[in-house]
């Protein structure tokens, strides 16, 4: 593994080269990656012209709240990855097992939030056009909409798998669906210490 | 089998990481070096995600060096932001 990183070591690609899902997938995915990054420059710029927002910024948000929603999107996103290793077994039952294990985890996301923005409204934090809380509101809910999407984007692979209609050798969609999934998984990574951990 | 091993593996080493980033985010002080160290674990991060929960490593160039190259851009700008703030900010400035 080239990043240097002894203890564990990346898995083997099945073909060198390949689409994982679908082309349409990535067209999407690449959507999505576009609007973050220019969210996330706006972030960058927001922070030069007002680096005493940005620096105390963090303290007012609820970082259990943030811990929280990043293992759920890490822990849903494993979950998903297991449930296409074990199609790819042609394992169905087990697949869809571990896609319900993330459908219920990624539901604690938006669930989270909730609770997160009622916290935040308790504590002052209610996007009243504070630079750091303007941002923080506009990038973390873009990205709640593309979690929700991606759980409406589960149910849908789930009834798929339920029906049959995917076996080892025939089951991009279900790839495709992954590959969303933990697209959004990273750009949360990104997220979660720009507004919780930056101290 | 390998695979799933290397993959929980993944999640775990993701899962330390993200608890030590919220104790960062509690207890630590304002300074670049801390700011390279949240860059540094962001890019980390990932990068596994991108082997092991994408499984990039094989894809198609296009679709693998602009997946690598995002989870890179974003922890370099965000230490070139703290190095050069007012120099960015002057030159953004209306």
């Amino acid at each position: 593994m080239s990043i240097g990183i002894a203890t564990f070591s990346a898995p083997p690609a099945p073909v060198l080269g390949r689409i994982p899902g679908n082309k349409a997938i990535w067209v999407g995915i690449y959507c999505e990656l576009t609007e973050f990054a220019l969210m996330f420059l706006v972030y960058f710029l927001a922070r030069a012209h007002h680096p005493e927002a940005f620096r105390d910024g963090p303290q007012q948000l609820s970082t259990v709240a943030g811990v929280t929603n990043t293992v759920i999107m890490l822990t849903s996103s494993y979950f998903v990855a297991r449930g296409v290793m074990a199609m790819r077994r042609n394992a169905r039952g087990t697949c869809l097992k571990w896609l319900t294990a993330a459908l219920f985890t990624g539901i604690g996301y938006p669930l989270v939030k909730f609770f997160e923005v009622q916290w935040n409204v308790a504590h002052g934090l209610s996007g009243n056009g504070e630079v750091f809380q303007m941002a923080y509101y506009y990038l973390t809910f873009n990205h709640l909409v593309h979690v929700c999407w991606g759980l409406l984007g589960l149910l849908w692979v789930m009834a798929r798998t339920w029906m049959g209609a995917y076996d080892a050798t025939d089951h991009d969609g279900l790839e495709a669906f992954a590959c969303y999934w933990h697209a959004t998984d990273l750009i949360w990574l990104m997220i979660f210490p720009l507004f919780y951990v930056l101290p | 089998m390998h695979n799933e091993r290397s993959l929980t593996l993944a999640w775990l080493v993701l899962l330390g990481l993200t608890l030590i980033g919220g104790v960062v985010g509690n207890t630590g002080s304002p300074g670049l070096w801390v700011t390279v160290a949240v860059a540094a674990m962001m890019a980390f991060k990932g990068r596994v995600v991108i082997d092991h929960f994408l499984e990039l490593g094989g894809a198609h160039p296009s679709i693998r060096r602009l997946v690598r190259f995002y989870a890179v851009a974003l922890p370099v700008m965000l230490i070139l932001t703290d190095l050069f703030g007012p120099q960015i900010a002057w030159l953004t400035t209306l």
